[in-house]
């Protein structure tokens, strides 16, 4: 049987172009909008990457404005998730992953901090009354 | 009333974390099509509903659509969702058969009657009497009316359930008719495509779970979150085509570009689905990002619709002329099409809408 790599076809990548990009530069100035709100009105938002119709090289001109930042994170919660704050203060880059690694979500968020760094007010109880638990195993 | 614990209590009993359960709602909200922001609503609503039982039927299929499901490349969210659900009945994936099975069916439906959900994936046959497809002695027919009765809603899913698909392509020897062709007094969602992407069928189950209401329909009865717009309008080749670029053949330098595969038959103008942004394979690609054009899966009677390779607006009685070979390859209907559809495309573009089915076949008479 033959292999992949036995078929003549060669794989182009598109350089980073207007055309390999249409939306990157409509999406930046959404988030300007986003940034703006947060500036000015405090108000959170984000962007939905997997609801728009990108293509690789949306993603890559997306990567390359927006730089990498200072904290990154990783969270384990149902499989991985990662936090990646932008060089744009305030605009995380937010990729959920299933158990097989697999990106299941993919959000650009513009806030001071993610939701899903944030421990859950009702964790925190729950996490009290077992932390009170392994204090009374301890006597 | 269901005795089944509510979705937060079950996935609590799991260990699933509230943080991990809001990764869950924001991965559903973008599922869904909803705005990201409604991932804590989405929480609040999933986490006191009750786990709703589910009975699949599958009729005239190739199970394709159960595979699309299974094979899925979100195990989490959707082990989560059939953890959510209570899968009754499904008789490729149960371990039961025979009477046991069917009886369980009968259980579910007395015990949950008005409240559990029917999904059908396939077509039903209804000529001689319904013959040509029968579960344990039951025809399909008389199946789906016996479990429709009860049904807080119907999921058709896949083109076969929803439109009659590739059974009731002509000449139909069994009399394929579609879920909604037999069933008029219950809601009916359309989760159509052959298959459905994975995600659109959870998408739909988890709109149902999430608001125990139907989502909105088109004029198809399909939920318009994911069949809202066209494959052309969504592709992210679009900007090619505004500009005139179109790949002539398979292989010119066109393709290799990228450029819009609307000359060699691409159905996407009259195709309403979201392959475009949800893609396929784990995301890897989908058909258009791969180099093929849309197949229009998703639109009912597409087998009967003419050659995949003559593009959309081409009058169906001028392919047989250019005989198939000729129009595989494209090098002839790229020349005759370019011309023959240039008003139709600068008609559609000044007036800023899609190109609808009728409008494309126009001058087919």
């Amino acid at each position: 049987m033959s292999q992949l790599s036995d078929i003549p076809v060669t794989v182009t990548v598109l350089q980073a172009g207007a055309d390999a990009a249409p939306h990157g530069r409509a999406l930046l100035m959404e988030l300007e909008n986003q940034l703006r709100d947060l500036v000015e009105q405090g108000r959170e938002s984000s962007i939905d990457l997997r609801s728009l119709p990108l293509s690789p090289g949306d993603l890559a001109f997306l990567e390359q404005h927006l730089g990498k930042g200072e904290v990154t994170a990783e969270v384990s919660a149902l499989g991985p998730s990662t936090v990646q704050e932008t060089a744009i203060h305030g605009v995380w880059w937010v990729r959920h992953y299933n158990s097989n690694d697999e990106v299941m979500a993919e959000f650009l968020e513009v806030t001071q901090c993610p939701d899903i760094i944030r421990a859950h007010p009702a964790d925190v109880r729950d996490s009290l009354e077992d932390l009170r638990a392994r204090l009374v195993e301890l006597e | 009333m269901s005795k089944r614990p509510t979705v937060a209590e079950h996935l609590a009993r799991q260990g699933v974390s509230r943080r991990a359960f809001l990764k869950f709602c924001a991965a559903t909200a973008s599922m869904m099509a909803l705005p990201p922001g409604m991932a804590p609503a989405i929480a609040e609503a999933l986490g006191q509903r009750r786990r709703p039982a589910v009975i699949w039927l599958s009729f005239q299929e190739c199970t394709g659509c159960t595979e699309s499901l299974t094979r899925s490349h979100s195990p989490t969210i959707e082990s989560l969702i059939f953890d959510v659900i209570s899968l009754d009945y499904h008789h490729t994936l149960q371990a039961a058969a025979g009477d046991a099975a069917e009886h369980h069916r009968e259980r579910v439906q007395e015990e949950f009657a008005g409240e559990y959900l029917l999904i059908v994936d396939g077509s039903i046959p209804i000529a001689d009497g319904g013959v040509y497809s029968t579960i344990a002695g039951m025809t399909n027919l008389q199946m789906l009316e016996e479990s429709a009765k009860g049904a807080a809603a119907i999921v058709a899913v896949g083109s076969c359930a929803a439109f009659g698909g590739i059974p009731k392509a002509n000449p139909n020897p069994t009399g394929a008719v579609s879920v909604a062709d037999i069933i008029k007094d219950k809601p009916i969602i359309n989760v159509s495509g052959c298959p459905p992407i994975p995600v659109v069928i959870t998408g739909v189950l988890a709109h149902y779970l999430t608001f125990g209401t139907i989502p909105e329909l088109d004029k198809l009865g399909r939920p318009t979150a994911f069949y809202g717009e066209t494959i052309h309008d969504r592709c992210y080749r679009r900007p090619f085509y505004d500009q005139g670029k179109f790949a002539k053949s398979f292989d010119d330098a066109g393709a290799r570009n990228g450029w819009c595969l609307y000359e060699l038959g691409c159905k996407g103008p009259t195709t309403y689905n979201a392959c475009a942004t949800t893609k396929w394979n784990e995301g890897t690609s989908w058909p258009v990002e791969s180099g093929h054009g849309c197949l229009g899966c998703s639109e009912p009677d597409f087998w009967d619709a003419g050659s995949f390779y003559k593009a959309v607006s081409m009058p169906i009685s001028d392919l047989g002329k250019l005989g198939l070979a000729a129009a595989a390859a494209g090098a002839v209907a790229g020349v005759a099409v370019g011309l023959h559809n240039r008003h139709v495309k600068a008609g559609a573009k000044a007036a800023h809408k899609p190109l609808t089915a009728d409008e494309l076949e126009g001058d087919k008479s």
